[in-house]
């Protein structure tokens, strides 16, 4: 009896290739300090603390009156919505003919831990968009907030609405006991109060847990696996390689500010329930009364669409629009879908109320 | 009175030692304590992640039971793999169990850390440096100050803007 093993000569070739790739990897891949990340030229046109405000060149000249401020989120950092020249977020608006400006929050260091919602709020934003108005001669701006930045972003609106235009919110977390995500799950069984006190503000080792257990063998294997797979594909590699410096690249979040985003958002809900204070003041959502355009991604895992949604339900705008699109939270924002449909769909809303 | 004898004994860089010595010890002795507290969330946070890869592991045996012979085949088993193994791990950190094990185990660590900064307060202070908590309180007391400089900088270019209309 014959005992032969049958193996696809295309397996071992396969094999070898793969090692081939692996060995050969530090050849085609560029230092992380060799990456810049800062795609779009800009100048900081104003600096609060660690605070920046930047305002980037005109591409095609301005055609609309009305400036648009983006609020980033307040994990990972800006450079994402300006992450690569074919899909950079900012370039894309500044092609369509917006003015853009765009607040980056910085790195706070332990001295910061004081810093909360009011600091951000009615600090940082409140400074950044008078900063704006005086520039521009405009009365009003139009607002865009991101992820945490929309949460902030909201607040701001409906605390201050004369100042702003119109408003995008681009899965903003408004609803906490709604979000169905893993990272919802564990801000709900915090000690918010005992992690702030001990360690001060949030460090970014921790923020890196939460973004491992997210589709851990997706992102954390099969990611990597088509990585070498396709070390020849110098577009790949430089993608990839920007993607990554970025994930890999969050300031710690202030202490005081992580501790009320837990609590009243995650925990105690208060937001969309009218409930929640940044500093003396009430957030009434219904006071978002201008135009308001709501993005939102089926495949978020990070902000459920159940926990972005309902602020499209709960302001006072009548003008108001809810957007859902077929991909994830960065592919929202950093993708060739996001530059075929969803911001040609928002600059066609925002032009035409600008 | 009496105590001037027990004083005389006591005077002196060695007492401020001693009293030292006792904090760190009792420190140490809770750091213990919270030791057990820290391995019981622990074992159980490593039961969960390997009960999950178990039953994760099982599902993808069934759905793929024989041993991969071509390049396609791998690709199939591999997506089984992910997809399987993604789903089930999914599962374990959104439910409750896991988020209020994690939770607590962050608390435990959190304890343990609390008590290795006592420590160190009780080093700084022994060389006439400040503690943590009266570091935070310059630092509270500078977030306070800018807070109220910046608020009065912001009306100020308000009004300013105002008049220049």
């Amino acid at each position: 009896m014959q005992n032969e093993s049958t193996i696809d000569p295309k397996i071992i070739e396969e094999v070898l290739k793969f090692s081939r790739n692996v060995i050969e990897a530090p050849k085609f891949v560029s230092a992380p300090d060799e990456i810049n990340l800062e795609v779009t030229p800009h100048k900081v046109v104003q600096q609060i603390d660690k605070t920046r405000l930047l305002h980037y060149k005109p591409i095609s000249g301005t055609k609309h009156k009305t400036p648009l401020l983006i609020s980033y989120a307040l994990i990972n950092r800006y450079h994402i919505l300006d992450i690569h020249p074919e899909k950079s977020w900012v370039r894309n608006l500044l092609e369509q003919g917006f003015e853009v400006y765009m607040l980056d929050w910085g790195t706070p260091t332990s001295m910061d831990k004081y810093l909360d919602f009011d600091d951000y709020v009615n600090g940082y934003l409140e400074s950044s968009v008078e900063y704006i108005k005086n520039q521009s001669s405009t009365e009003q701006i139009s607002l865009q907030g991101y992820c945490t930045g929309a949460t902030i972003a909201t607040a701001y609106t409906a605390l201050h609405p004369e100042n702003v235009k119109n408003y995008i919110a681009t899965a903003p977390v408004i609803d906490g006991w709604k979000d169905t995500t893993v990272i919802s799950n564990l801000a709900k069984h915090m000690d918010a109060d005992k992690m702030v006190e001990t360690i001060g503000n949030m460090p970014p080792e921790f923020m890196y847990y939460c973004f491992s257990v997210l589709k851990p063998f997706e992102q954390g294997i099969e990611k990597y696996v088509k990585f070498f797979k396709n070390i020849d594909d110098k577009k790949y590699v430089d993608n990839f390689l920007r993607v990554e410096k970025w994930l890999g690249d969050t300031p710690p979040i202030p202490g005081e500010l992580f501790k009320q985003w837990i609590k009243d958002i995650y925990q105690e809900n208060l937001l969309i329930q009218n409930k929640m204070h940044v500093g003396d003041e009430l957030i009434d959502l219904k006071k978002i009364d201008m135009p308001m355009f709501t993005q939102v991604a089926v495949g978020d895992h990070l902000v459920s669409p159940e926990c972005s949604m309902p602020l499209h339900y709960a302001v006072g705008s009548e003008d108001k629009t809810l957007k859902i699109y077929p991909t994830g939270h960065v592919g929202m924002i950093a993708s060739s879908l996001s530059q075929k449909k969803v911001l040609p769909e928002m600059g066609t809303w925002l032009s035409e109320r600008s | 009175m009496s105590s001037k004898p027990q004083a005389l004994t006591s005077i002196g860089p060695m007492r401020a030692f001693a009293a030292n010595s006792k904090k760190i010890a009792v420190e140490l002795i809770e750091i213990n304590e919270n030791l057990l507290g820290f391995n019981q969330y622990i074992t159980e946070y490593y039961k969960q992640l390997s009960e999950t890869w178990g039953v994760a592991q099982k599902k993808v045996n069934q759905k793929a039971p024989k041993i991969p012979q071509d390049v396609e085949q791998i690709e199939a088993v591999k997506r089984i793999w992910i997809d399987i193994f993604d789903n089930d791990f999914t599962e374990l950190f959104d439910s409750k169990k896991f988020g209020e094990n994690y939770g607590n185990l962050v608390s435990k660590e959190l304890e343990l850390t609390k008590h290795w900064n006592n420590i160190t307060n009780v080093i700084l202070q022994s060389v006439n440096l400040p503690s943590k908590e009266e570091v935070d309180e310059v630092y509270k007391e500078i977030h306070s100050l800018k807070k109220r400089v910046s608020k009065v900088e912001l009306e100020l270019k308000k009004e300013k803007r105002k008049n220049a209309k």
